[in-house]
C-alpha cells in the first residue's frame, strides 16, 4: 500500500488548521467588534460551509486560477497553484475556516463582556488582554473549532479535486485516494482508506469530547 | 490550556513544515522527466496499467496521473493547472480546451469508442436479449442515469426514443445521480436491469450485458485525447499520446470495454 | 483630583447631555434605570464614545471633539466598578490583583499584598472568582482597581447583585475605603437611600438630561424638579397652581394648601413626602377630612392611602408606625395637617 495520501493528508490538514486556528480566531475577534455588515461579513466567511465543496473549488479556480487577477500577479513570481500541494491547503482552509470561525466567534460572545471593559480600564493592553483572558475563557469553543477544522480538512474531497487536482504523491489525499480508487474499481482498497480517515475523525472528535468533559464535568442534559 | 493550544499548534506546524520541502523540484537535470496526465476518472484503471507498460520501455519518463471528472478537469487546466496530456470522457470538454487555444495543433485525436449496453445481474438476472423487451410485466425496476446530469442517461434517453419505449420506461425508471450508482443496484439486484457503458459493465463481475444498443440509436460516444500546448515535455508527451492509441494496447482496452478507434 | 464633564450622546430614545464637575468628592448621578447613569460613566472610562464634548481629569484631556483627543480606556487612569464586578474567572483573587498591578516584580508582588491585606482577602488569594460570595467578589474587585494605578473611582450601581443584609455590610465598607481613598468617586444608582448614604451631592438624571448638582441635603429637602422629587422617594407629587404669594392649589388632591414663602409664578407641581403629615383632633389650618380609602400593613409601618372627604381627589399615601396606627384605632375619617415648611413646590 501506497502511504503518500495520508501523510499528504495530515500535512494539508495540519498546515491548513494552523492557518485556521489565527484567521478564524482573526475573523471571530474582527467580526465579533463590528458595528456595521456584521451580518455580511459573517455570511461571506460562513459561505464555504454550506455551499457544495466543488462549487468552492470552482470559485478558488476562478480566484486564484492564472486567468484571474491574484493569478496573473502570482505568476509573475512564478507561483502557479492549481494542481499543487498549496492549492490542497488553500482548498482545505476556506472549506474548514467557517467552522473555527463560528465555534470561536459563539465561544467569544458567551464572555461576559464587562470582563473585557474592566481588563481595558485597568489598563491592560489589549494584546494581553487577548492573550490572557479572552484565549482561556473562549478555550473550549477554541479546541472545539481547532479539531472540528482539522477533522474537516482531514476529509476534505470537493473544493480539493477541482483545485489541486488527483495526483498521487503530490496533492491526493485520503478522500481522492477513495475516489480514485473507486474509480479504479479497486473496492478493497478504498475500503482500507475508509478505515482508516474514520479512525482518524473518530480519535481527534473523541479527544475533544473527553477533554471538554473533563473540564466542565457535566452530567447529561436531559435524563 | 495554554499549553494545550501551544502544543497542538506546534504539532500541526510541524505535520505542515514537511509540505514544503517534499514538493522539492520534480524536474532536476538527469532525473527522470514527470509526465503529466490528466484523464477522465472512468480511464483509471486501464490508463495505470498502460502507463506501467509504457515506464517499463521509457524508464526516464514517469507518468504522473491526475483523475476527475473530465468537467472539473477541463475547469483546472483553463485555469492554470500544467497539464501535458489530456484524455477526456466527452468531446465538450476537449472543445472547450480547443477553443481557448490551449491544445497543441495537430495532436487531439478521438482515440476510444464507449457503448451503451444493457445490464442484469450476473446471478439469478432475467434472461433479456434485447431493449425492447423492458416494457414486459416482469421488468419492474430499471436503473439510469438522472438524464440532467449524468451522459449515460442522456444516452440510454436516446436509445429509448428511437425505439419509441420512452414513455412505458419512464414509469419503471430508477434515477441514479452517477454511472457507478446504476451499476451498484443491478449488482445488488435492487433494480431488475440497467444501463451503463459497455466499460462500466466490463469491469464489474456481477453484472452480465445481456444486449448492446442498436447501432446508430444514440449519439457515438467518443473519448479524445490531445497535448496542451504548454506542455513541458512535448517530446516524451507526444510519444506517450502514440502509445496510448497502438494496436499492442487494443486488446488491453477491449478488456475494460473501450473500442481503439 | 478634578473631572470636568460635558459630553453628549444621542442614544436610542433620547440625547445624553451631562454637564458637571466634582474635585476630592464623592458625586452621585441618581436616575431611573435606563435614563443614561452607566452611559455616562462609560463615556468617561473610554468605553463609549460621546458625540461631542470634552472630559478632562486632573488638567488631562481624556475626550475633546474639537481637538480630536479619544485617549483608550487603557490612558485613562479610571477605575470602574462594574454592577457584576467582572473578575476575571481564569484567574486566582491573587493573579486578578496582580494582572493589573503595575511596575516591576517585586512591585507587583508588594501591591498585590497590599491590597489583599487592605480588603481582608488573604485567606482567599488562591480561590477562584466562581467561589467567592457577591461581597467577597466586591472587595476583590475593590483591591484590583486600587492596585491598578487610578486617579478616579467609577461605581457603577455597586450592590444592585446583592441582597439587603449584605447591602448593608458592603455599604460600610465601601464608605471605609472611599474615606481611604484619596481620589474621587462618581457613584450611579437608583437608590436613594445609597446614594444619600454615600455621596456629598447628588445630581439627578432625567431621561439624559442632567439637573443641577445639589448638596444632598439640598435635593432631599427641596428638589427643584419632578423627577427629582420622584427619585428621592416622594410619594405625594400633584398638579398645583399659585392662588397667592403663600397659597397654592393643589388640583389632583383637590386642595387649597398654606405653603411657607413666595410661591413662584410658574408653579407647576406641589409634594409632600408620605411621612411628613401629621394627624389632628380637630380642623384647623391646612387640615382636610380624609376618607381612608386602603391600609396596608408593612413590615414595621402602616401605610394608609387618604382621599378628601366628598371628592373624587386621587388619594395620598401617609406613612406611619404602627403604634401610632394602633393608638388611632382605624378610623374611617380623620384630620390632616400639611405642614406649610413640608410642602415642595416645583416649577418643571
Amino acid at each position: 500500500m501506497e502511504w503518500s495520501p495520508l501523510i499528504i493528508t495530515l500535512q494539508t490538514a495540519g498546515a491548513a488548521t494552523v492557518a485556521t486556528f489565527f484567521l478564524g480566531i482573526g475573523l471571530a475577534l474582527l467580526v465579533v467588534r463590528m458595528r456595521r455588515f456584521q451580518g455580511l461579513a459573517d455570511a461571506v466567511i460562513t459561505l464555504p460551509m454550506v455551499l457544495p465543496p466543488t462549487v468552492v473549488g470552482f470559485f478558488l479556480l476562478l480566484l486564484l486560477g492564472k486567468r484571474s487577477v491574484i493569478g496573473k500577479f502570482l505568476l509573475q513570481f512564478d507561483i502557479n497553484l492549481v494542481f499543487t500541494w498549496k492549492a490542497a491547503v488553500i482548498a482545505a482552509i476556506v472549506v474548514s475556516l467557517p467552522l473555527m470561525y463560528r465555534t470561536a466567534r459563539g465561544a467569544f460572545e458567551q464572555l461576559d463582556p464587562n470582563i473585557i471593559s474592566a481588563a481595558r480600564t485597568l489598563g491592560v493592553s489589549d494584546w494581553r488582554i487577548f492573550w490572557h483572558i479572552l484565549l482561556p475563557n473562549a478555550r473550549g469553543g477554541i479546541l472545539a473549532g481547532l479539531v472540528l477544522s482539522f477533522t474537516r480538512a482531514l476529509g476534505e474531497f470537493g473544493a480539493t479535486i477541482m483545485f489541486a487536482g488527483n495526483i498521487p504523491g503530490v496533492t491526493q489525499t485520503m478522500s481522492t485516494a477513495i475516489y480514485a480508487a473507486v474509480q479504479a474499481n479497486d473496492y478493497d482498497l478504498a475500503g482500507q482508506w475508509a478505515v482508516i480517515i474514520v479512525a482518524f475523525s473518530l480519535f481527534f472528535v473523541l479527544l475533544l469530547n473527553w477533554w471538554l468533559a473533563r473540564q466542565t464535568k457535566g452530567g447529561a442534559l436531559w435524563s | 490550556m495554554k499549553k494545550v493550544l501551544v502544543w497542538i499548534v506546534a504539532a500541526l506546524s510541524l505535520l505542515a513544515a514537511g509540505c514544503g520541502s517534499e514538493q522539492a523540484q520534480p524536474e532536476q537535470k538527469g532525473g527522470p522527466v514527470e509526465l503529466h496526465v490528466a484523464a477522465a476518472a472512468s480511464l483509471t484503471d486501464v490508463m495505470q496499467e498502460i502507463a506501467a507498460a509504457y515506464e517499463k520501455e521509457h524508464p526516464q519518463v514517469k507518468v504522473v496521473f491526475n483523475f476527475g471528472s473530465s468537467g472539473a478537469l477541463q475547469q483546472a487546466i483553463q485555469n492554470g493547472g500544467q497539464t501535458d496530456v489530456f484524455f477526456s470522457a466527452a468531446q465538450k470538454q476537449m472543445n472547450a480546451l480547443e477553443k481557448d487555444g490551449l491544445l497543441s495543433e495537430g495532436t487531439r485525436r478521438d482515440l476510444l469508442i464507449n457503448e451503451v449496453v444493457l445490464i442484469v445481474p450476473a446471478e439469478g438476472g432475467k434472461s433479456l436479449q434485447d431493449f425492447k423487451e423492458l416494457t414486459g410485466a416482469d421488468i419492474q425496476h430499471i436503473a439510469l442515469g438522472e438524464p440532467k446530469g449524468v451522459p449515460v442517461g442522456q444516452y440510454a434517453e436516446e436509445v429509448f426514443t428511437s425505439l419509441g419505449i420512452l414513455e412505458p420506461i419512464k414509469a419503471k425508471a430508477v434515477y441514479g445521480s452517477d454511472v457507478r450508482q446504476v451499476l451498484s443496484w443491478v449488482e445488488t439486484g435492487d433494480a431488475d436491469c440497467g444501463v451503463v457503458y459497455a466499460t462500466d459493465a466490463a469491469v464489474s463481475k456481477k453484472v452480465r450485458v445481456a444486449a448492446k444498443a442498436p447501432a446508430g440509436s444514440h449519439k457515438p460516444i467518443v473519448y479524445p485525447a490531445a497535448m496542451l500546448k504548454d506542455s513541458k515535455h512535448p517530446e516524451e508527451a507526444k510519444d506517450f499520446l502514440n502509445f496510448v492509441g497502438n494496436d499492442d494496447n487494443k486488446k488491453l482496452f477491449a478488456k475494460y470495454g473501450f473500442e481503439v478507434k | 483630583m478634578e473631572l470636568t464633564v460635558n459630553i453628549e450622546k444621542q442614544l436610542r430614545n433620547f440625547t445624553l447631555q451631562v454637564d458637571f464637575s466634582l474635585r476630592d468628592e464623592v458625586l452621585a448621578l441618581l436616575g431611573a434605570s435606563g435614563c443614561g447613569k452607566s452611559m455616562t460613566l462609560k463615556c468617561i472610562a473610554g468605553l463609549e464614545k460621546p458625540d461631542k464634548g470634552r472630559i478632562v481629569l486632573n488638567g488631562r484631556v481624556l475626550y475633546d471633539s474639537e481637538a480630536g483627543i479619544n485617549l483608550k480606556p487603557q490612558q485613562r487612569k479610571v477605575g470602574y466598578l462594574f454592577q457584576n464586578y467582572a473578575l476575571f474567572p481564569n484567574m486566582t483573587v491573587a493573579e486578578n490583583i496582580a494582572f493589573v498591578a503595575g511596575g516591576s516584580r517585586a512591585e507587583k508582588q508588594r501591591r498585590t499584598a497590599e491590597n489583599l491585606a487592605r480588603f481582608k482577602l488573604e485567606a482567599l488569594a488562591g480561590t477562584y472568582p466562581h467561589e467567592l460570595s457577591g461581597g467577597q467578589q466586591q472587595r476583590a474587585a475593590l483591591a484590583r482597581i486600587l492596585a491598578a494605578d487610578n486617579e478616579l473611582l467609577l461605581l457603577d450601581e455597586p450592590f444592585s447583585a446583592l441582597d439587603s443584609y449584605l447591602k448593608w455590610q458592603l455599604e460600610l465598607e465601601l464608605t471605609a475605603v472611599l474615606q481611604d481613598y484619596h481620589g474621587a468617586a462618581l457613584l450611579v444608582s437608583h437608590d436613594r437611600g445609597e446614594v444619600y448614604r454615600l455621596a456629598n451631592r447628588i445630581a439627578v438624571i432625567n431621561q439624559g438630561k442632567m439637573e443641577a448638582v445639589h448638596t444632598k441635603q439640598g435635593l432631599f429637602q427641596s428638589p427643584d424638579t419632578l423627577a427629582a422629587t420622584l427619585l428621592t422617594g416622594c410619594k405625594n407629587v400633584s398638579a398645583a397652581r399659585r392662588l397667592a404669594a403663600d397659597r397654592i392649589y393643589a388640583e389632583d388632591w383637590q386642595m387649597e394648601l398654606q405653603v411657607l414663602g413666595q410661591v413662584p409664578e410658574n408653579v407647576r407641581y406641589a409634594a409632600i413626602r408620605a411621612h411628613f403629615m401629621e394627624v389632628k383632633p380637630k380642623m384647623q389650618e391646612n387640615t382636610f377630612a380624609m376618607d381612608v380609602v386602603n391600609v396596608v400593613e408593612d413590615v414595621f409601618s402602616y401605610l394608609v392611602m387618604l382621599r378628601r372627604q366628598g371628592t373624587e381627589a386621587r388619594p395620598l399615601r401617609w406613612e406611619l408606625s404602627k403604634d401610632e396606627w394602633r393608638r388611632l384605632k382605624e378610623p374611617a375619617v380623620l384630620y390632616l395637617y400639611f405642614p406649610p415648611e413640608k410642602i415642595m413646590l416645583m416649577e418643571r
